[in-house]
């Protein structure tokens, strides 16, 4: 049998009308050369790790060598195990994935709750032409699908196919995320949807639809950005101090043991600008897609309506540059371990780019974007000194906006139709100047927008009427 | 119940809205709690500080340690006068807090799923705690201090509510 794929999956043409072709609903197994990809990353673990040692004590220890490839061999068998044991299939909108050889884990995926589907690809995947997919749910925590790997093409379409059937109708209980959303405007998905049931709504989406580009990085603006940034800062810090202490001890020898430090450190750099090269993000009738990466490419959709709060971020350097990174809250976590450094942060959709970048990106995700116009009353100054210059907040019927930070402004726009639950806080030094912030928590654990420090009066008119005015937004949405 | 309501009178939106309180019983269950802290604290802490240093020094320590839990439960009939929950028509309120305050407005349509827990000494007395989920991992709505009956009710309830307003994420 072919393990991977029937050759005809890759054929683009039949994929069109069918919401489940039937070579989808059979089970599949992952690439073969998947174990090799999966346990590469333990390759270049230890490959760092002997020039550490060749570094630190000339070619000593053989026996940790040894130890290391014994694990990478049992790491590899393990691999091969998972491979042979793991399976997948396509079928009434659930994707699933069997694995496991001694406690077998089925695992169901229903596709129209899907938050976004990405296709990564590693280093050493991209040399071998694989690709991994993941699946984002709503769950905070690592509830992901991933299929790793495929052939990049047949990864690629079966994310087309997976959206596409993502957005067919009546497999949707009612009252699910729809199609109207901020982040496409133009959805044509779901008047075709509403023709025809079944296939128009694949048709509409699985078509290639035409993409539109919005946005692309600078590779030289996001090299200076990341060294301007809070990463760039304590990175530099770090081998500084490293450098120091090896000049003044006299002995470089010294230093090899805070080599770990220096490795990791420009590791981290090394990661953000990596994960952020080459971002570009264009708008697709199935949402935005965002391509990024220089050896590990990812490339990410983002389904209309599935965003959650929007974030404008404009740190004290680099407003000098007039610079700023937009960045977007999606429900559920990007949840691989390499990625974990990148999953406390949200999704930037401009890494770094102009203010009229950022504009235009805005008036893309939001349909009319208030501006943080009103700002805190004077008493606030005293509870906030720091921040009281950026304080603001507004809102329409649609979107609320508020900004704060020290030295480092953040905005939030938080679609009303998105707002989870609504807080309304008050502490003793707030309490004494007539103060208080109203919260709006968004899907997610990462995303509150905070309208800090407003009058008491103020506060209570927009506690009175938030709630409203979300529930008018969310029928809105429905409807 | 004789407690004084402190704030929370003051609090937004009052106007028109029916709190409803946790059973009086709440205070009772709070008051269990601190003396089943209080009282093995300042013993350990008079043990140790007995026969580390002399003996009126433990003496004063686990005194000290007393008036610490006595404090504690002067703040805590505050803290559970604070607590409220007001069911409107399309969400949930609930406020509490002394020192901060808070109120939360959760709509029904929103939440992911109820949960009533009921520790040991909750349990003694007949009393539950009912959690709201919602997606958002901030947002924090619980009532505590509910008879098991009644929040069993409200659990229903909510559910019931929330089943038929649910909204997409």
């Amino acid at each position: 049998m072919r393990p991977e794929g029937a050759p005809e999956a890759s054929e683009p043409g039949d994929t069109v009308t069918v919401p489940a072709p039937p070579d989808m609903a059979t089970w599949h197994r992952l690439h073969p050369l998947s174990p090799l990809v999966r346990t590469g990353r333990h390759f270049v673990s230890v490959g760092i790790l002997i020039l550490v040692l060749i570094f630190a004590n000339h070619g000593g220890s053989n026996n940790d060598f040894i130890t290391d490839f014994v694990v990478i061999g049992i790491a590899l068998i393990a691999g091969v195990v998972s491979w042979l044991v793991t399976r997948w299939q396509v079928s009434d909108g659930v994707l699933r994935i069997e694995t496991g050889l001694i406690r077998r884990d089925s695992r169901r995926f229903p596709l129209w709750q899907v938050q976004a589907i990405d296709v990564v690809q590693t280093g050493l995947a991209r040399v071998l032409g694989l690709a991994e997919l993941r699946l984002r749910m709503a769950g905070g925590d690592a509830s992901g699908g991933r299929l790793a790997c495929l052939r990049l093409a047949q990864a690629e379409q079966l994310r087309e196919r997976l959206l596409a059937m993502a957005h067919a109708p009546g497999l949707a209980p009612a009252g699910a995320p729809g199609a109207a959303s901020p982040a496409s405007p133009a959805s044509p998905a779901s008047p075709a949807s509403a023709a025809s049931p079944a296939s128009g709504a694949s048709a509409g989406v699985a078509a290639p639809g035409p993409e539109r580009l919005l946005f692309r990085v600078r590779s030289q603006r996001l090299a200076g950005a990341i060294i301007l940034s809070r990463t760039g800062a304590y990175a530099a810090v770090v081998i500084a101090g490293v450098g120091l202490i090896a000049g003044l001890s006299g002995a470089p020898g010294a230093a090899a043991y805070l080599l770990p430090i220096v490795v990791a450190m420009v590791l981290t750099v090394w990661r953000q600008f990596n994960g952020e090269f080459a971002t570009s993000v264009w708008i697709a009738p199935d949402g935005l897609r965002l391509r990024s990466g220089l050896v590990q490419t990812a490339a990410e959709t983002i389904r209309p309506g599935r965003v959650q709060a929007v974030r404008l971020v404009e740190p004290l350097l680099w407003r000098a540059f007039g610079w700023c990174r937009l960045e977007v809250d999606v429900a559920g976590s990007r949840q691989r371990r390499e990625n974990r450094s990148e999953g406390q942060r949200l999704r930037a959709l401009i890494p770094v780019g102009s203010r009229a970048d950022a504009e235009q990106m805005l008036a893309e995700l939001v349909t009319s974007a208030p501006r943080p116009t009103l700002g805190a009353p004077a008493a606030a100054r005293w509870k906030a000194p720091l921040t009281y210059h950026f304080l603001g907040w507004n809102g329409d019927d649609r979107y609320v906006v508020a900004s704060r930070g020290r030295i480092c402004r953040k905005t939030t726009w938080v679609p009303l139709e998105k707002v989870q639950s609504i807080r309304w806080v008050q502490g003793p030094v707030q309490r004494r100047l007539e103060l208080a912030s109203i919260r709006l928590d968004v899907a997610g654990r990462r995303v509150t927008a905070s309208i800090q420090d407003r009058g008491a009066a103020e506060a209570q008119q927009i506690l009175a009427r938030l709630p409203d005015q979300a529930r008018a937004a969310r029928e809105l949405n429905r409807a | 119940m004789s407690v004084v309501d402190p704030g929370p009178a003051a609090a937004p939106g009052d106007a028109g809205i029916r709190w409803q309180r946790p059973s009086g019983l709440l205070l009772r269950a709070r008051r269990i709690q601190a003396v089943l802290v209080t009282v093995p604290v300042a013993l350990a802490g008079g043990l140790i500080a007995g026969l580390v240093g002399s003996l009126p020094l433990g003496l004063g320590i686990g005194l000290g340690l007393v008036v610490v839990g006595l404090l504690w439960e002067r703040f805590l009939t505050r803290r559970v006068a604070a607590w409220g929950y007001a069911e409107r028509g399309e969400d949930l309120m609930v406020r509490r807090g002394v020192l901060i305050r808070r109120l939360s407005v959760i709509p029904y349509g929103r939440m992911q799923f109820i949960d009533v827990t009921a520790g040991p000494v909750e349990r003694s007395l007949g009393l539950a705690t009912l959690r709201m989920h919602t997606a958002a991992a901030a947002s924090d709505a619980r009532i505590p201090g509910l008879d098991q009956a009644v929040a069993a009710k409200l659990r229903d309830q909510l559910a019931a509510l929330g089943e038929t307003q649910a909204a997409g994420l």
